[in-house]
C-alpha cells in the first residue's frame, strides 16, 4: 500500500508582473520549499473487493496547525484512531485532527474508486487552502495499464474513458494581499477576498504555457502545456482548487465530460442509457469540484497541395500579429509547415503545431494584476502526428510507491 | 450552400434606461455593402452584434473589415472574429492572435467554416478578450439542421426531424453586463483595472429593462429588444447565450423550460435517448449556450397576459443597484392567430 510523505511548509512564487508572492503548501521532499500546488498523489486502486488504504504522513514545518482532508475519500483513520473534527475550547479549528506545529501526524485514508480529487487542508481553512495548502489526488483503476489501448483509461476498462494522454490543470486563484498580511502577521478579511491572479497549476500566462519541470519555476513543478496529436483522446483532469468557478472553454472542440467529483458519469439504475457522459465547449469547475474531460481534435485536414485551405490569407505582415509580444503561431495555415513571420516577431513555434486557447470566459480569470493576458488561458497544442513521444504528458502511474 | 457575410469592427455609444450613455466598441452587418460605403458604417457598432444564423454544410466565407474606431481616432486597436463552439477549426480562422493573426484598422480577414453541427453558439472578438468582449463585441450565432424548413412544422427544429425539438417561434436571450466605468475609462483612452470589474448594467440582447421590452426603433446601437411574444399553445425557443462574465439565472414564473441542449449539443444519450429536462430557472455561466422550449400558457380572460422574464439573482435586475431594470424583460401571450408567423429570430 502507497505511503506518502508531506511536509507543510512555506515558500514563494513569481508572479508575470515580477513580484514574489510568499505561500504555504506541501512538498514531498524533507527540506524543500511549499509547492504551488502541492504533490500529486496518484495511486492505483487495488483489484475488486480489496481495500485501498494510502498511508499519508504530514510533518507540520509552520507555525499553526494543519491537517488533511480528502474530500470524495471513504474512511480516514488518524494516528489510528478514527478522525474527528478540533476545537479549541468551543471554536472550531479544523475539520479533521490536525498535526501542531513541529508534529508529524499519520492518516490512513481507504479510498472509494478510480478518479481526479484534491487533498488540502481542513485547518483554518479559508486562510490556509488559499495559502497554497491543497494538491490533487490520481486514483488509477485496477486494470489500469499506461500505453495500453484499452486498459489507459480514467475509470477502468470499457468505461469509455480511454485516453491517450493527459494533463492535470489545478485551478486557483491568488490575493496577493492576503498573502502579505498572512506573511507579516497582520490582520486580514477574507469577506474582502480579491484575487488578482487566477492560476493553473500555480501559474500564470505565459507560466501556462511552459512544460513539466520548468527550471524557472522550481516551486511550480506541473505544466499546463498540453500537447497532443490529431485524433488523439487527451484527458485534461480539472480541480478547482480555489474559492471561485471557473467556466473554462476549449478552443478547437467540445470536450466530453466523463467524470465529475472523482465519479464516473454513469447511470446507477439498470434501465436507460449506461454512459452519462456529456459535450461541452465551456466546463464550469467550482470550488472544490473535479471534472475529468476527453478532448479530442481531429482537423480538417488541409494540406497545401492536395486539400489547400479555401481562402486567400492576406500579406502576414500588414496584419497584427504578437500582441502580447511574443506568438505561438507558426506563420502558416497548415499543420506541420512553418511559414515566414516577419524577423522581429518572436515565434515559440517549433515546428508548425496548432495552437488552441483553453481560456477562463469569466473575467478577470484571464486577467493578471488587472490586466490582459495574464491569469488563465493556457493553449492546447497540436503536433503533427507521429511527432510526439508516446508517454509525452503523462504524468506517473503511481507517484508514492517505493 | 456558399455563403458570404461581412461585419465591421467599430466603435458607437449605447443608452440605459437611468439616462446613461455608454462608449461601446462592437461590430455591424456589412454584407452587400458597396466598398465605396463602408465608411459611413464607422462609429456604428452594435449591441449585441448582429445575429449570424447558418445552416449544416453552409461554406461560411465571413469577412471581418476593421473600421477603426471615429470617436477614439488615436486608438489602433486590432480585431478578430473567434466562432465560438466550432469543431475541428484551424487557427488562422480561431481568431485568436496568440495563435494566429488579427486584423489592424482598414484590413480585412476572411474567416471559413463549414458547420456540421445544428445549434446555438457565439461569436466574438478574441484580441484582449476581458476588455473587447466588455466593450461589446460579443453576439449570437445559429446553425439551423440540415432538413430546416420553416414552413414545414415538423420540420421547424432547433436539431432536425424527430429530435423533440420542434417549435413555433425562437427567441435570443443574449446575456452580459456592462461596467459604466470600465466603459467610461476606455472612452477617455485609460486602462482598466480587470480585478475591480463591477457591472453597473446588466442587459439582455443589449438592452436594460424597460428598453428590452420597447419595440419602438429609438435605439440606432441597440437594434434588438429582449421582448418575447407567442400565440397561446405556441412553443418557444428561447436560446440562452452569456456573453457576460458573471453566472446569470433566468426564470419565468409560470412556464417550465424544457432544456433541449447545452453549449450546442442536444441532450441525448449515447443511443439517442431523449434527456432533455425540465428547469424553472436556466442557471448559464459564461461563454456557455442553452436552448430551452417552453409552451405559451393559457390565460382565457387575459390576452395579451404578460408574464416577467427576470434574472433570479435579484440584484442585477436595477439600474446600477437602484431602481428596477437590468435584466428583466417580458413574455406576451396572446389569443390564438394574433401573432402572424416570425420572420427571424426575435422578430
Amino acid at each position: 500500500m502507497p505511503t506518502v510523505n508531506l511536509w507543510a511548509t512555506d515558500g514563494y512564487v513569481g508572479t508575470p508582473d515580477g513580484k514574489n508572492v510568499y505561500i504555504w503548501g506541501f512538498t514531498d521532499k524533507e527540506g524543500g520549499a511549499a509547492q504551488l500546488p502541492g504533490p500529486a498523489i496518484i495511486v492505483k486502486q487495488q483489484p475488486y473487493l480489496i481495500p485501498t488504504v494510502v498511508t499519508v504522513n504530514l510533518t507540520n514545518k509552520l507555525a499553526e496547525p494543519v491537517s488533511l482532508v480528502f474530500p470524495g475519500q471513504g474512511e480516514v483513520r488518524v494516528n489510528g484512531q478514527p478522525a474527528q473534527p478540533q476545537y479549541q475550547g468551543d471554536k472550531l479549528v479544523s475539520f479533521i485532527n490536525h498535526a501542531l506545529p513541529g508534529e508529524t501526524i499519520t492518516y490512513q485514508v481507504t479510498l472509494t474508486g478510480p478518479g481526479t480529487f484534491l487533498y488540502e487542508s481542513g485547518t483554518y481553512p479559508h486562510r490556509q487552502v488559499q495559502m497554497g495548502l491543497h494538491g490533487a489526488m490520481i486514483v488509477r483503476p485496477p486494470d489500469y495499464l499506461g500505453l495500453h489501448p484499452e486498459k489507459q483509461t480514467a475509470y477502468g476498462r470499457n468505461t469509455g474513458t480511454e485516453f491517450d494522454r493527459e494533463y492535470l490543470l489545478v485551478l486557483g486563484e491568488i490575493d496577493p494581499g492576503l498573502h502579505q498580511s498572512v506573511e507579516h502577521g497582520l490582520p486580514y478579511d477574507t469577506g474582502e477576498f480579491n484575487p488578482r491572479y487566477r492560476t493553473i497549476n500555480g501559474k500564470c500566462w505565459n507560466g501556462t504555457v511552459s512544460g513539466d519541470g520548468d527550471g524557472h519555476l522550481p516551486a511550480r513543478p506541473y505544466g499546463s502545456m498540453i500537447m497532443m496529436e490529431p485524433g488523439e483522446k487527451v484527458l485534461l483532469r480539472c480541480a478547482g482548487a480555489g474559492f471561485e468557478s471557473h467556466p473554462l472553454h476549449p478552443h478547437g472542440n467540445h470536450a466530453r465530460v466523463v467524470g465529475l467529483d472523482g465519479k464516473l458519469l454513469q447511470n446507477c439504475g439498470i434501465s436507460g442509457t449506461t454512459d452519462l457522459s456529456f459535450k461541452r465547449f465551456t466546463i464550469l469547475t467550482g470550488p472544490g469540484q473535479t471534472c475529468d474531460l476527453i478532448y479530442t481534435w481531429t482537423g480538417p485536414g488541409y494540406e497545401p497541395d492536395t486539400n489547400p485551405i479555401p481562402t486567400r490569407l492576406p500579406q502576414i505582415r500588414k496584419m497584427a500579429l504578437a500582441p502580447t509580444g511574443l506568438t505561438m503561431w507558426s506563420g502558416s495555415p497548415y499543420l506541420g509547415v512553418k511559414g515566414e513571420l516577419p524577423g522581429e516577431i518572436e515565434s515559440c513555434n517549433q515546428i508548425g503545431e496548432y495552437h488552441f486557447m483553453l481560456n477562463s470566459h469569466g473575467v478577470p480569470g484571464i486577467t493578471g494584476q488587472g490586466a490582459f493576458p495574464g491569469g488563465m488561458p493556457a493553449m492546447i497544442a497540436v503536433y503533427p502526428a507521429g511527432t510526439l513521444e508516446p508517454h509525452h504528458g503523462m504524468l506517473p502511474t503511481e507517484s508514492h510507491t517505493p | 450552400m456558399k455563403v458570404k457575410l461581412r461585419l465591421g469592427a467599430t466603435d458607437g455609444w449605447v443608452g440605459t434606461p437611468d439616462g446613461g450613455s455608454h462608449y461601446i466598441w462592437g461590430f455591424v452587418d456589412l454584407t452587400g455593402v458597396p466598398e465605396n460605403k463602408l465608411s459611413g458604417f464607422r462609429g456604428k457598432a452594435q449591441l449585441m452584434a448582429p445575429p449570424i444564423v447558418l445552416k449544416v454544410e453552409d461554406e461560411v466565407y465571413l469577412t471581418l473589415t476593421n473600421l477603426g474606431t471615429p470617436d477614439r481616432k488615436g486608438l489602433k486597436e486590432p480585431h478578430t472574429i473567434h466562432l465560438h463552439g466550432f469543431p475541428n477549426q484551424i487557427p488562422v480562422y480561431d481568431g485568436v492572435p496568440e495563435a494566429s493573426m488579427a486584423v489592424p484598422v482598414t484590413r480585412d480577414l476572411v474567416y471559413y467554416y463549414k458547420p456540421l453541427d445544428p445549434g446555438t453558439y457565439l461569436y466574438h472578438c478574441h484580441h484582449k478578450p476581458a476588455e473587447h468582449i466588455q466593450m461589446g463585441m460579443a453576439g449570437p450565432l445559429i446553425v439551423r439542421p440540415r432538413d430546416f424548413d420553416p414552413t414545414d412544422i415538423e420540420y421547424k427544429t432547433a436539431y432536425g426531424h424527430g429530435t423533440g425539438t420542434e417549435f413555433d417561434r425562437e427567441y435570443f436571450i443574449f446575456l452580459s453586463e456592462l461596467d459604466g466605468t470600465i466603459h467610461n475609462l476606455v472612452a477617455k483612452a485609460q486602462e482598466p483595472d480587470w480585478t475591480n470589474y463591477k457591472p453597473t448594467h446588466w442587459l439582455i440582447n443589449g438592452r436594460s429593462y424597460p428598453d428590452t421590452v420597447n419595440t419602438t426603433d429609438r435605439f440606432p446601437g441597440q437594434p434588438w429588444p429582449a421582448a418575447v411574444g407567442a400565440n397561446v399553445g405556441e412553443r418557444v425557443l428561447l436560446r440562452f447565450v452569456n456573453l457576460g462574465f458573471q453566472q446569470h439565472a433566468i426564470s419565468i414564473p409560470g412556464v417550465d423550460f424544457r432544456v433541449v441542449a447545452v453549449d450546442a449539443v442536444r441532450l441525448q444519450g449515447l443511443n439517442g435517448e431523449d434527456l432533455s429536462y425540465f428547469k424553472n430557472i436556466i442557471y448559464i455561466a459564461p461563454g456557455q449556450s442553452m436552448d430551452a422550449i417552453f409552451t405559451a400558457p393559457e390565460a382565457p380572460d387575459l390576452y395579451p397576459a404578460t408574464l416577467p422574464l427576470f434574472n433570479r439573482n435579484y440584484n442585477k435586475n436595477t439600474l446600477a443597484g437602484g431602481e428596477m431594470g437590468g435584466m428583466i424583460s417580458e413574455v406576451r401571450v396572446y389569443a390564438p392567430g394574433t401573432l402572424p408567423p416570425q420572420a427571424a429570430p426575435s422578430l
